[in-house]
């Protein structure tokens, strides 16, 4: 095991049963039970939490399910190594901007289909020259020239330049690939029913209550980092939507589930003892507080400065999530991402006095008789919004008000709003006058994350993904750089350089990591989790006795 | 969508038994009292349908935004050039006094339009479910009023402690919030004791838990209002010759007292039906179960309009016809009233 994966796969939890990748011996031995008869068939019940608005898309929450019929031209294993998948093997040209993939041959996507180069041409151009999928093009839209079939099992990308992370990119279930045939029926049928050729198909989604998944008998192209070739062991796979979790956890004590996600914390230690849990730290942007740098309070760095000192980050994170969720002082890239930059997270470590210093020399200076900072009259007043039971958890939730507490002390004065998912999404949040403060994650094995997160949001180019409104041509050039970087090794460099100027400027805040937990019934093996961003994997699970 | 699931004002129980205070109508304004009744109707499905509509519209936020962001995940301001086709397609470039117009023809003429979200027809999003919603109302409804009866019978004016025992329990289930309520029966009942499925879905055994949830809290509520009523009737005249023609003690109960004093619940029915739609929204989020409570729950969250809408005019309707089957029961349970 690398110490990439190390720090991935946590360590953090001691005692947790891992099962994961290469692993399966190790978690094999860590089950009292012991291994049991392999049994082939029977359904595997999964309790997910949130629903999305259709089973494919840009979205995590949907590639959740993506992942389960939809195969991606390559996957990423445990190490961060990228292996084959359809595309059997690849080549860059000299110049960087032409990718040739082979594909696989026999691959059949599940409505008879061939999966050939064609079909994986007109993948790319509905998610670019359509823009049929949001999130391939904030990746891609910018390097994308063209794609087309140089032959049946020879598929070519042009860029317009260089991109490192372009496989890693690819392995997410964002970019998997869908029949063109199903493609055409609309999105309507598409939304409902996608078509890939994955080990399960969709065979029905009850709204508000689950999908059900079958075996594609056909299967024989999972991915080199399978345990397995062929078909899935099990039979059925239904996904069912347990949005409480009290019923969720319950569900997989009392037998009706197999397998859930997102383990309440208060259940963790318990839930360790009787099945098998997971726990896998997301690469990507942590979650994390944007700092509002063009207006408010928080235009002054000192002022960013002197707010990310005030609070204990660390010591609130851990008392709201029991400890079971580890702390990421690095605000723009989590620890489990390729070119981490350790660095970057601990420049500002808890220290009031540290922080009353800074504001009293940004001329924060006096006190009105609620305790709060004021400067010429103004109060030192920061709005923090954001997404409940959405993109905040009861116990995040529970971690901003810690730190709303902390940062009371030096002089903060800082309102929490609970921000609906309408009223996210729809944008009534977006914008420099709508928050100082603006806590979000965006999950992603690349840290040319940073070039969707960071990148200027100029007139004649706009970035609404920069929720920090921090333009600086220099952090945006060493992004750019690290993108088109010839090697790797050059690329984190000036990754981790961005990572250290993002961080002296204190334009966001860490606070903690995205995390995926699975906890899986003691007689379900080999279920795991897969290393682009996260997505329980079923396709080599069975049952034994 | 509260306004409408208010009791209506009749609701209170009336000073006196309301048999004494029916008199009878002529046919002529029988009709009338119809026509009023359907009018009435109208007018509460066009005012659901009006406030549904404008508080959707009116929120702060863009509904095309909304909709690329919900596809992908991301939290981002767009620009014109990505809002322009989705504002064409759903008409949202339209100016609102045209919507709005476009909004009531459709529903006048049964169409209620096309999920955002879903991208079908707002009918076929509800009606898939619909059946579920309505068998946990309807169940919820019934056993209610069994829960409600059968603690009166047992308990009214049958001994000081036995009566405060039973108005003490009536109270205490009025009171408890259905999230609260559905929580702790799913820990007790399923996930300790393993008596019902933790995972709702179909089946009686999953709908016992969600069905109770509902109904407690209904049941005390009608519990107390005929209560009053009924130990109020035990002292009518007409009781107490029925005991002197050697009526028995639970006959006198079941025949007599009882039909005279469930009419100020039975009022109340209509209304909780409406009520109920509210609670089923969190009882199928707690029991994850399908229901017409899930949808609105998920298009309130995306600011689906044909979809809220939707679900907020059908539970103006099982409000309004729920009504119109109180009135007709009053006439089945008290002839005297709307006789001829």
């Amino acid at each position: 095991m690398s110490d990439r994966s190390t720090a991935r796969r946590g360590g953090l939890l001691a005692g947790a049963l891992l099962l994961v990748g290469a692993l399966t011996a190790c978690g094999v031995d860590a089950v009292p039970t012991g291994e049991g008869t392999p049994l082939t068939g029977g359904t595997i019940t999964y309790g997910h939490d949130q629903e999305p608005p259709c089973l494919y898309g840009g979205w995590i929450q949907q590639a959740y399910l993506s992942r389960q019929f939809l195969d991606s031209l390559v996957s990423q294993d445990d190490d961060g190594e990228i292996v084959p998948w359809l595309a059997d093997a690849w080549e860059v040209s000299d110049d960087q901007l032409t990718w040739t993939f082979t594909l696989r041959e026999g691959v059949r996507f599940s409505d008879g289909t061939p999966l050939d180069a064609r079909a994986v041409s007109r993948n790319f151009e509905f998610w670019l020259d359509e823009q049929g999928n949001g999130t391939v093009g904030a990746y891609l839209a910018d390097y994308y020239e063209t794609s087309r079939a140089v032959d049946p099992t020879t598929f070519e990308l042009s860029l317009s330049r260089p991109y490192t992370p372009l496989l890693s990119a690819l392995s997410q279930a964002y970019f998997g690939i869908q029949s063109p045939t199903a493609l055409a029926r609309g999105p309507e049928a598409n939304c409902e029913q996608p078509v890939g050729s994955g080990p399960f198909v969709v065979e029905e989604w009850r709204r508000g209550d689950g999908v059900t998944f079958t075996r594609n008998p056909d299967y024989q192209w999972g991915p080199a980092n399978a345990r397995h070739q062929g078909p899935a062991h099990v039979e059925r796979l239904v996904w069912k939507f347990l949005h409480d979790p009290v019923a969720r956890y319950g569900s997989l004590t009392s037998g009706e589930t197999d397998v859930i996600y997102d383990v309440p914390t208060p259940e963790w230690s318990r839930a360790q003892e009787l099945f098998q849990v997971e726990q896998y730290i997301t690469p990507g942007r942590p979650v994390s507080l944007a700092l509002n740098t063009v207006k408010g309070p928080f235009t002054d760095l000192r002022v960013r400065q002197a707010f990310a000192h005030a609070g204990d980050r660390e010591g609130s994170v851990r008392s709201a999530f029991n400890g079971v969720i580890p702390f990421e002082g690095n605000g723009s890239v989590s620890q489990s991402t390729p070119g981490y930059d350790p660095d970057a997270a601990d420049d500002y470590p808890y220290d009031p006095e540290r922080a009353n210093a800074l504001l009293d020399e940004a001329g924060w200076t006096e006190f009105n008789d609620d305790g709060y900072r004021v400067r010429d009259g103004e109060e030192l007043r920061i709005t923090l919004v954001y997404g409940a039971g959405y993109v905040f958890t009861p116990e995040g939730a529970t971690m901003l008000q810690n730190l709303q507490a902390q940062v009371k002390e030096v002089g903060f004065h800082v309102t929490l709003i609970p921000a609906t998912q309408a009223e996210i999404l729809s944008g009534t949040y977006a914008g420099p006058d709508a928050y100082d403060a603006y806590p979000s994650y965006w999950t992603s094995p690349t840290a040319g994350i940073l070039y969707i997160t960071f990148r200027q949001d100029l007139p004649e180019k706009p970035n609404k993904s920069n929720s920090q409104f921090y333009n600086n041509p220099e952090l945006e050039e060493l992004i750019v750089r690290a993108n088109s970087a010839a090697t790797r090794a050059e690329a984190d460099e000036l990754y981790g350089r961005a990572q250290r100027l993002i961080s002296d400027e204190a334009a966001t805040l860490g606070l903690y990591t995205q995390t995926t937990s699975l906890a899986v019934a003691r007689d379900l093996k080999d279920v795991w989790i897969e290393d682009s961003q996260g997505e329980p994997v079923f396709h080599d699970a069975y049952f034994v006795r | 969508m509260s306004a409408i699931l208010r009791p209506p004002e009749a609701a209170p129980a009336p000073a006196t038994p309301p048999a004494s205070k029916a008199p009878p109508r002529p046919t002529g304004r029988r009709l009338g009292t119809i026509a009023t009744t359907a009018l009435s109707a109208l007018g509460v499905l066009w005012a659901a349908a009006t406030v549904t509509f404008l508080a959707q519209v009116l929120m702060p936020g863009d509904r095309a935004t909304l909709l690329l962001n919900l596809s992908t995940g991301q939290t981002v301001e767009r620009t014109p050039e990505e809002l322009a086709p989705i504002n064409e397609r759903f008409g949202f470039d339209e100016p609102l006094p045209a919507q709005y117009l476009e909004y009531l023809r459709g529903l006048a003429g049964g169409d209620l339009g096309t999920s955002y979200q879903q991208l079908k027809p707002v009918t076929e999003v509800i009606s898939d479910q619909l059946a579920p919603t309505l068998l946990l109302t309807c169940g919820a409804l019934l056993v209610a009023w069994l829960l409600a009866l059968g603690l009166i019978l047992l308990t009214a004016r049958r001994g000081r402690a036995r009566s405060a025992l039973g108005s003490g329990f009536e109270a205490l289930a009025a009171s408890l919030p259905h999230y609260w309520l559905g929580v702790i029966l799913l820990v007790v009942f399923a996930v300790e004791l393993r008596w019902f499925p933790v995972v709702g879905g179909s089946g009686p055994a999953a709908l016992a838990l969600p069905v109770l949830t509902l109904a407690v809290p209904l049941a005390g509520f009608l519990g107390q209002v005929t209560r009053d009523e009924f130990e109020r009737t035990l002292d009518q005249p007409f009781v107490v010759s029925a005991r002197a023609r050697g009526v028995g003690d639970l006959a006198v109960r079941v025949r007599h007292v009882l039909r005279h004093s469930v009419l100020p619940a039975l009022t109340l029915s209509g209304w909780a039906l409406g009520a109920l739609f509210s609670g089923a929204v969190l009882v199928e989020r707690v029991f994850s179960r399908p229901g017409l409570g899930q949808v609105l729950l998920n298009a309130v969250n995306a600011r689906d309009v044909p979809v809220v809408a939707g679900v907020v005019m059908v539970v103006a309707l099982v409000y309004v016809v729920a009504n119109l089957l109180v009135d007709l029961a009053y006439t089945l349970i008290d002839p005297r009233i709307g006789e001829r």
